[in-house]
């Protein structure tokens, strides 16, 4: 692997945001595509970053600084990715559901699909089921994410599964959800499509739902 | 049968002070306080307290002083022991007294940041990180990380259980809530009730007493979230 991609890799898992716009930008000058610099220096980073998290070598505000630096190379990337006409590997509509203000990891979750490729339209936190299905029928979406972080806010995953059924686009999407909280038995019980456990599998997931793992 | 089994106790730190306020003396054969900081390892509660229940060689009633904790304790197997789980979210359900006041206390301001003696002498609070994060990263990325994880809460309560107790930790809870004003979070405090504590104490003398506030999982299964809901 290329010497600068490694580099890329290593200030996404130390989070260092002084770097790694230089870093991309010498990339880019080494003659490197915007997708090279994703797939083989960003995402390897976040792979490795979720591998360390979920081991217990890694911790909260560490993950979201690894984010917030890829998060400043996709920055430089995206524009030249769309120019590009990179294939956008599909479309993912996210959000926390009713009731539940916690971000951090449905955040987490939007960024690194984002990186992997998928257009996010994400709904912010206390998301109303209503919320969902209109997001849904506006914008066509291959996937819709939920997160809950409290058993209390977990019920509202079923609520917006309903209010997609009845609203007749349920079919049109593949559910996923995931959470502090949540569990597969639970994503099997309200009829979800999948459950994920953290961002990076979330992700592989999300390839998996469109074709794309 | 003629002698009750042998009680032991797993609980939280949190919890240390009202256990040790409201057990009788010579009701448990041992007493385990494990570490706060266990909660900020995916997976650490369960492995921890599955070691030390695989360590006790008498069958006996293990009583746990945690809530489901974001499935925490999701998985932990009994094995030869019985378990007494208390079926909460987490430990401020517990410190409040029951469920039903933490439902209440959450559909009045789901976005409550929670301060109790335990945390507070844990350091887990958004001051102490941020004078942790200054020193790791600097004021700017400290500033960040803490917007990205406090931004969206609307209340700093400190929950303690006696007014003395609130007059002892109002000084630092205070200054906790200054602090936290960046994110236009008001300062609120909440007496909390023994009554969870003392139910839990009860029930471990009697399971038969056991009702919908609790988990008992027997002999030979494992703790799971469907339990909680």
């Amino acid at each position: 692997m290329s010497n600068i991609l490694s580099e890329i890799s290593a200030a996404v898992i130390a989070g260092n945001l002084g770097d790694i716009a230089d870093l991309t930008e010498d990339a880019l000058d080494e003659g490197l595509s915007a997708e090279e610099i994703l797939n083989q220096g960003l995402m390897p980073g976040m792979d490795h970053v979720g591998v360390e998290f979920r081991a217990g070598r890694m911790f909260v505000p560490e993950v979201l600084r690894s984010a917030r630096a890829m998060q400043k190379s996709m920055d430089i990337l995206k524009p030249l990715l769309v120019e590009s006409g990179t294939r956008m590997v599909g479309k993912v509509v996210i959000g926390t559901v009713k009731g539940d203000l916690h971000d951090i990891g449905k955040n987490l979750v939007a960024m690194m699909c984002e990186g992997a490729g998928f257009e996010v339209r994400d709904l912010g936190k206390d998301v109303a089921p209503e919320a969902f299905v209109d997001a849904v029928k506006e914008f066509e979406p291959d996937i819709v994410g939920m997160s809950a972080l409290l058993t209390t806010t977990m019920r509202s995953m079923q609520l917006t599964i309903n209010a997609l059924e009845e609203a007749g686009v349920r079919e049109r999407v593949k559910v996923m959800i995931g959470g502090a909280p949540v569990t597969q038995d639970f994503a099997n019980q309200i009829g979800a499509d999948g459950y994920a456990s953290n961002a990076a599998a979330a992700v592989e997931m999300a390839k998996q739902f469109v074709g794309a793992a | 049968m003629s002698e009750r089994q042998p009680i032991v106790i797993l609980a939280c730190m949190v919890f240390q002070e009202l256990f040790k306020r409201h057990l009788p003396p010579d009701l448990a054969d041992e007493v385990i306080f494990f570490d706060y900081g266990l909660h900020r390892v995916p997976g650490k509660i369960a492995s921890t307290l599955q070691m030390q229940l695989d360590s006790i060689k008498t069958p006996s009633l293990v009583v746990l002083g945690y809530g489901l904790c974001g499935n925490g304790i999701k998985g932990l197997r009994s094995g030869i022991h019985t378990l007494l789980v208390p079926r909460m979210d987490d430990c401020i359900a517990m410190l409040l007294g029951s469920r039903q006041a933490y439902k209440h206390q959450f559909a009045e301001t789901p976005g409550t940041y929670w301060l109790s003696k335990g945390w507070l002498e844990s350091g887990s609070h958004p001051l102490k990180e941020y004078q942790e994060y200054v020193e790791r990263y600097g004021e700017e990325e400290a500033l960040w990380l803490l917007d990205q994880m406090y931004q969206h809460y609307e209340r700093l309560a400190l929950v303690a259980h006696s007014q003395e107790d609130l007059e002892r930790y109002r000084p630092e809870a205070q200054e906790v809530a200054r602090f936290c004003q960046r994110w236009g979070m008001r300062y609120e405090e909440v007496l909390g009730s023994d009554r969870f504590i003392r139910r839990l104490i009860e029930v471990a003398q009697d399971l038969s007493k056991a009702d919908h506030e609790f988990v008992v999982v027997p002999p030979g299964q494992e703790v799971r979230t469907e339990h909680f809901l």
